[in-house]
Protein backbone atom coordinates (compact mmCIF):
# COMPACT_ATOMS: atom_id res chain seq x y z
CA UNK A 1 0.00 0.00 0.00
CA UNK A 2 2.99 2.84 1.01
CA UNK A 3 4.50 1.69 -1.86
CA UNK A 4 2.02 2.45 -4.31
CA UNK A 5 1.20 5.68 -2.57
CA UNK A 6 4.83 6.24 -3.10
CA UNK A 7 4.41 5.47 -7.01
CA UNK A 8 1.45 7.57 -7.47
CA UNK A 9 3.22 10.55 -5.55
CA UNK A 10 6.59 9.95 -7.33
CA UNK A 11 4.67 9.72 -11.03
CA UNK A 12 2.42 12.78 -9.85
CA UNK A 13 5.36 14.92 -8.82
CA UNK A 14 7.93 14.11 -11.67
CA UNK A 15 4.63 15.24 -13.84
CA UNK A 16 4.41 17.74 -12.69
CA UNK A 17 8.02 19.01 -12.56
CA UNK A 18 7.72 18.26 -16.51
CA UNK A 19 4.73 20.37 -17.03
CA UNK A 20 6.38 23.37 -15.36
CA UNK A 21 9.45 22.57 -17.30
CA UNK A 22 7.61 22.52 -20.53
CA UNK A 23 5.14 26.05 -19.93
CA UNK A 24 8.35 27.50 -18.99
CA UNK A 25 10.17 26.39 -22.10
CA UNK A 26 6.95 27.17 -24.25
CA UNK A 27 7.22 30.27 -22.74
CA UNK A 28 11.43 31.11 -23.42
CA UNK A 29 10.69 30.28 -26.99
CA UNK A 30 8.10 32.18 -27.45
CA UNK A 31 9.32 35.49 -26.02
CA UNK A 32 12.46 35.00 -28.21
CA UNK A 33 10.08 34.31 -31.36
CA UNK A 34 8.11 37.33 -30.98
CA UNK A 35 11.59 39.44 -30.16
CA UNK A 36 13.24 38.21 -32.93
CA UNK A 37 10.48 38.21 -35.71
CA UNK A 38 10.97 34.51 -36.55
CA UNK A 39 8.37 32.83 -38.30
CA UNK A 40 5.96 36.25 -39.16
CA UNK A 41 5.96 36.91 -35.15
CA UNK A 42 5.73 40.69 -34.95
CA UNK A 43 7.11 40.72 -31.57
CA UNK A 44 3.84 42.91 -30.80
CA UNK A 45 2.71 42.56 -27.16
CA UNK A 46 -0.78 41.29 -25.78
CA UNK A 47 -0.45 44.10 -23.34
CA UNK A 48 0.52 47.07 -25.45
CA UNK A 49 -1.78 46.17 -28.12
CA UNK A 50 -4.82 45.80 -25.72
CA UNK A 51 -3.63 49.32 -24.30
CA UNK A 52 -3.97 51.04 -27.64
CA UNK A 53 -7.28 49.86 -28.38
CA UNK A 54 -8.34 50.72 -24.78
CA UNK A 55 -6.94 54.59 -25.73
CA UNK A 56 -8.73 54.61 -29.11
CA UNK A 57 -12.02 53.09 -27.95
CA UNK A 58 -11.46 55.56 -24.76
CA UNK A 59 -12.73 53.40 -22.54
CA UNK A 60 -10.19 53.84 -19.12
CA UNK A 61 -11.79 50.84 -17.96
CA UNK A 62 -10.65 48.38 -20.47
CA UNK A 63 -7.04 48.99 -19.63
CA UNK A 64 -7.44 49.92 -15.72
CA UNK A 65 -5.50 46.08 -15.10
CA UNK A 66 -2.56 46.60 -17.34
CA UNK A 67 -1.06 50.37 -16.32
CA UNK A 68 0.44 51.97 -13.22
CA UNK A 69 -2.33 51.89 -10.65
CA UNK A 70 -3.57 55.44 -9.49
CA UNK A 71 -5.18 56.90 -7.03
CA UNK A 72 -8.90 56.84 -6.97
CA UNK A 73 -9.30 60.54 -7.69
CA UNK A 74 -7.06 60.13 -10.82
CA UNK A 75 -8.91 57.54 -11.94
CA UNK A 76 -12.35 59.22 -11.73
CA UNK A 77 -10.67 62.14 -12.99
CA UNK A 78 -9.67 59.86 -16.23
CA UNK A 79 -13.39 58.58 -16.31
CA UNK A 80 -14.52 61.91 -16.37
CA UNK A 81 -12.55 63.13 -19.35
CA UNK A 82 -13.44 59.76 -21.58
CA UNK A 83 -17.21 60.73 -20.78
CA UNK A 84 -16.54 64.03 -21.94
CA UNK A 85 -14.57 63.43 -24.91
CA UNK A 86 -17.02 60.63 -25.89
CA UNK A 87 -19.80 63.66 -25.80
CA UNK A 88 -18.51 66.00 -27.16
CA UNK A 89 -16.00 65.15 -29.91
CA UNK A 90 -16.02 62.91 -32.38
CA UNK A 91 -13.00 61.42 -33.01
CA UNK A 92 -12.44 58.66 -35.92
CA UNK A 93 -9.43 56.06 -35.61
CA UNK A 94 -8.62 55.51 -39.56
CA UNK A 95 -5.54 53.27 -38.84
CA UNK A 96 -3.38 51.85 -35.79
CA UNK A 97 -0.24 50.29 -37.26
CA UNK A 98 2.30 48.61 -34.86
CA UNK A 99 5.80 49.71 -36.21
CA UNK A 100 7.96 47.33 -33.94
CA UNK A 101 9.64 47.25 -30.23
CA UNK A 102 12.81 45.16 -28.89
CA UNK A 103 13.12 44.16 -25.47
CA UNK A 104 16.01 44.60 -22.76
CA UNK A 105 15.56 43.05 -19.42
CA UNK A 106 12.43 42.81 -17.96
CA UNK A 107 11.44 46.01 -20.04
CA UNK A 108 10.19 45.85 -23.40
CA UNK A 109 8.88 49.10 -26.18
CA UNK A 110 6.47 49.22 -28.44
CA UNK A 111 5.39 52.00 -30.55
CA UNK A 112 2.66 52.29 -33.20
CA UNK A 113 1.23 54.88 -35.41
CA UNK A 114 -1.97 56.16 -35.12
CA UNK A 115 -3.88 57.98 -37.74
CA UNK A 116 -6.85 59.62 -36.75
CA UNK A 117 -9.62 62.34 -37.63
CA UNK A 118 -10.65 64.56 -35.16
CA UNK A 119 -14.19 66.39 -34.99
CA UNK A 120 -12.73 69.47 -37.05
CA UNK A 121 -12.19 66.37 -40.36
CA UNK A 122 -8.27 66.77 -39.95
CA UNK A 123 -6.42 64.43 -39.94
CA UNK A 124 -3.52 63.42 -36.91
CA UNK A 125 -0.77 60.99 -37.48
CA UNK A 126 1.39 60.56 -34.30
CA UNK A 127 3.70 58.05 -32.94
CA UNK A 128 3.05 56.76 -29.38
CA UNK A 129 5.82 54.14 -27.69
CA UNK A 130 4.77 52.18 -25.03
CA UNK A 131 7.01 50.46 -22.24
CA UNK A 132 5.52 47.49 -21.02
CA UNK A 133 7.27 45.78 -17.87
CA UNK A 134 5.79 43.27 -15.26
CA UNK A 135 2.59 43.28 -17.73
CA UNK A 136 2.12 46.55 -17.37
CA UNK A 137 2.13 49.66 -19.35
CA UNK A 138 4.64 52.05 -16.90
CA UNK A 139 5.56 54.59 -19.74
CA UNK A 140 3.16 56.10 -22.77
CA UNK A 141 4.75 58.93 -24.67
CA UNK B 1 14.01 -3.57 -12.72
CA UNK B 2 15.99 -0.57 -12.66
CA UNK B 3 15.39 0.48 -16.25
CA UNK B 4 11.71 0.05 -16.43
CA UNK B 5 11.58 2.30 -13.97
CA UNK B 6 14.35 4.98 -15.61
CA UNK B 7 12.49 4.49 -18.47
CA UNK B 8 8.92 5.28 -17.13
CA UNK B 9 10.18 8.27 -15.11
CA UNK B 10 11.89 9.72 -18.24
CA UNK B 11 8.64 8.72 -20.10
CA UNK B 12 6.27 10.39 -17.63
CA UNK B 13 9.09 13.99 -17.33
CA UNK B 14 8.51 14.05 -21.40
CA UNK B 15 5.45 13.44 -21.27
CA UNK B 16 5.22 16.32 -18.63
CA UNK B 17 6.79 18.74 -20.78
CA UNK B 18 4.27 17.92 -23.39
CA UNK B 19 1.71 18.65 -21.38
CA UNK B 20 3.09 22.07 -20.00
CA UNK B 21 3.32 23.50 -23.77
CA UNK B 22 -0.01 22.53 -24.40
CA UNK B 23 -1.25 24.44 -20.92
CA UNK B 24 1.07 27.29 -22.38
CA UNK B 25 -0.60 27.45 -25.61
CA UNK B 26 -4.28 27.64 -24.08
CA UNK B 27 -2.98 30.18 -21.62
CA UNK B 28 -0.68 32.50 -23.84
CA UNK B 29 -3.16 34.47 -26.24
CA UNK B 30 -1.49 36.56 -28.64
CA UNK B 31 -2.53 40.04 -29.38
CA UNK B 32 -6.28 41.21 -29.74
CA UNK B 33 -7.59 41.17 -33.17
CA UNK B 34 -6.59 44.90 -34.20
CA UNK B 35 -10.25 46.36 -35.77
CA UNK B 36 -8.94 49.38 -37.44
CA UNK B 37 -6.17 49.23 -40.34
CA UNK B 38 -2.85 49.10 -40.42
CA UNK B 39 -0.39 50.88 -42.82
CA UNK B 40 1.88 49.49 -45.17
CA UNK B 41 5.72 49.62 -43.73
CA UNK B 42 8.40 52.00 -45.53
CA UNK B 43 12.38 51.56 -46.02
CA UNK B 44 13.90 54.19 -43.56
CA UNK B 45 14.25 57.38 -44.81
CA UNK B 46 17.71 58.80 -45.11
CA UNK B 47 17.35 61.71 -42.90
CA UNK B 48 16.30 60.04 -40.09
CA UNK B 49 19.04 57.39 -40.61
CA UNK B 50 21.88 60.16 -40.23
CA UNK B 51 20.32 61.15 -37.10
CA UNK B 52 19.85 57.78 -35.48
CA UNK B 53 24.02 57.09 -36.72
CA UNK B 54 25.15 60.61 -35.35
CA UNK B 55 23.23 58.91 -31.92
CA UNK B 56 24.53 55.73 -32.12
CA UNK B 57 28.53 57.10 -32.75
CA UNK B 58 27.81 59.28 -30.17
CA UNK B 59 28.56 61.86 -32.60
CA UNK B 60 27.43 65.07 -30.82
CA UNK B 61 29.19 67.42 -33.27
CA UNK B 62 27.21 65.36 -36.10
CA UNK B 63 23.59 65.74 -34.60
CA UNK B 64 24.35 69.68 -33.86
CA UNK B 65 24.55 70.05 -37.55
CA UNK B 66 21.10 67.46 -38.76
CA UNK B 67 18.93 68.98 -35.98
CA UNK B 68 17.53 72.49 -34.61
CA UNK B 69 17.91 73.28 -30.66
CA UNK B 70 14.10 72.53 -30.65
CA UNK B 71 14.50 69.24 -31.96
CA UNK B 72 17.68 68.32 -29.23
CA UNK B 73 16.12 69.38 -26.40
CA UNK B 74 12.80 66.95 -27.80
CA UNK B 75 15.55 64.35 -28.23
CA UNK B 76 17.04 64.50 -25.25
CA UNK B 77 13.66 63.86 -23.22
CA UNK B 78 12.74 61.50 -25.74
CA UNK B 79 15.89 59.59 -24.41
CA UNK B 80 15.95 59.76 -20.80
CA UNK B 81 16.19 58.59 -18.85
CA UNK B 82 19.34 56.95 -20.98
CA UNK B 83 22.68 58.71 -20.72
CA UNK B 84 25.27 56.65 -21.55
CA UNK B 85 23.53 55.26 -25.13
CA UNK B 86 25.34 51.61 -25.57
CA UNK B 87 23.01 50.30 -29.01
CA UNK B 88 20.58 52.02 -31.67
CA UNK B 89 18.00 49.89 -33.58
CA UNK B 90 15.55 51.06 -36.78
CA UNK B 91 12.58 48.64 -35.99
CA UNK B 92 10.13 50.26 -38.91
CA UNK B 93 9.01 53.24 -40.68
CA UNK B 94 5.44 53.82 -42.12
CA UNK B 95 3.93 56.71 -44.05
CA UNK B 96 0.62 58.67 -44.47
CA UNK B 97 0.23 61.10 -46.98
CA UNK B 98 3.98 62.63 -47.50
CA UNK B 99 4.44 62.22 -43.79
CA UNK B 100 6.37 59.63 -42.69
CA UNK B 101 7.31 58.52 -39.09
CA UNK B 102 10.45 56.33 -38.40
CA UNK B 103 10.81 54.84 -35.12
CA UNK B 104 14.17 53.86 -33.10
CA UNK B 105 14.76 51.52 -29.88
CA UNK B 106 17.74 52.74 -27.89
CA UNK B 107 19.31 50.87 -25.37
CA UNK B 108 21.96 52.15 -22.77
CA UNK B 109 22.82 52.90 -19.60
CA UNK B 110 20.65 55.14 -16.68
CA UNK B 111 23.16 57.52 -14.40
CA UNK B 112 22.08 54.70 -12.24
CA UNK B 113 23.77 52.02 -14.38
CA UNK B 114 20.90 50.57 -14.91
CA UNK B 115 20.09 48.62 -18.51
CA UNK B 116 17.36 50.32 -19.73
CA UNK B 117 15.24 50.62 -23.51
CA UNK B 118 13.22 53.45 -24.90
CA UNK B 119 11.63 54.16 -28.15
CA UNK B 120 11.00 57.20 -30.27
CA UNK B 121 10.04 58.14 -33.50
CA UNK B 122 11.84 60.65 -35.85
CA UNK B 123 8.77 62.89 -37.99
CA UNK B 124 10.18 63.65 -41.97
CA UNK B 125 8.55 65.65 -44.19
CA UNK B 126 10.38 66.02 -47.91
CA UNK B 127 13.50 64.41 -46.93
CA UNK B 128 13.98 66.59 -43.78
CA UNK B 129 13.35 65.43 -40.28
CA UNK B 130 11.12 68.01 -39.28
CA UNK B 131 10.25 66.75 -35.06
CA UNK B 132 11.46 64.03 -32.06
CA UNK B 133 8.19 62.39 -30.54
Amino acid sequence: MVGIRRLIAGSAGTLLVGMFAGFVIASAVGVFIQDSGLFGASGESPIARAYMLGLLQRDPNSIVGIRPNQSIAQRAAELQGADTSRTTTSITPLSLTYIGGASVGGYSVHIYAVDLRNAQGVDQFFPLALTVSGGKVVRSE
Amino acid sequence: MNEARAVATLSLFAFGILAGVVVHAFVDKGPAENPYPALPKVEEPRAAHDVIAAIGADDAQALSRLVDSTMLTDLDTAIQPITDVRSTKFVGAVESEGRLLSAYVVTGKTTDGIDFVVGFVLRVTNDQVVGVN
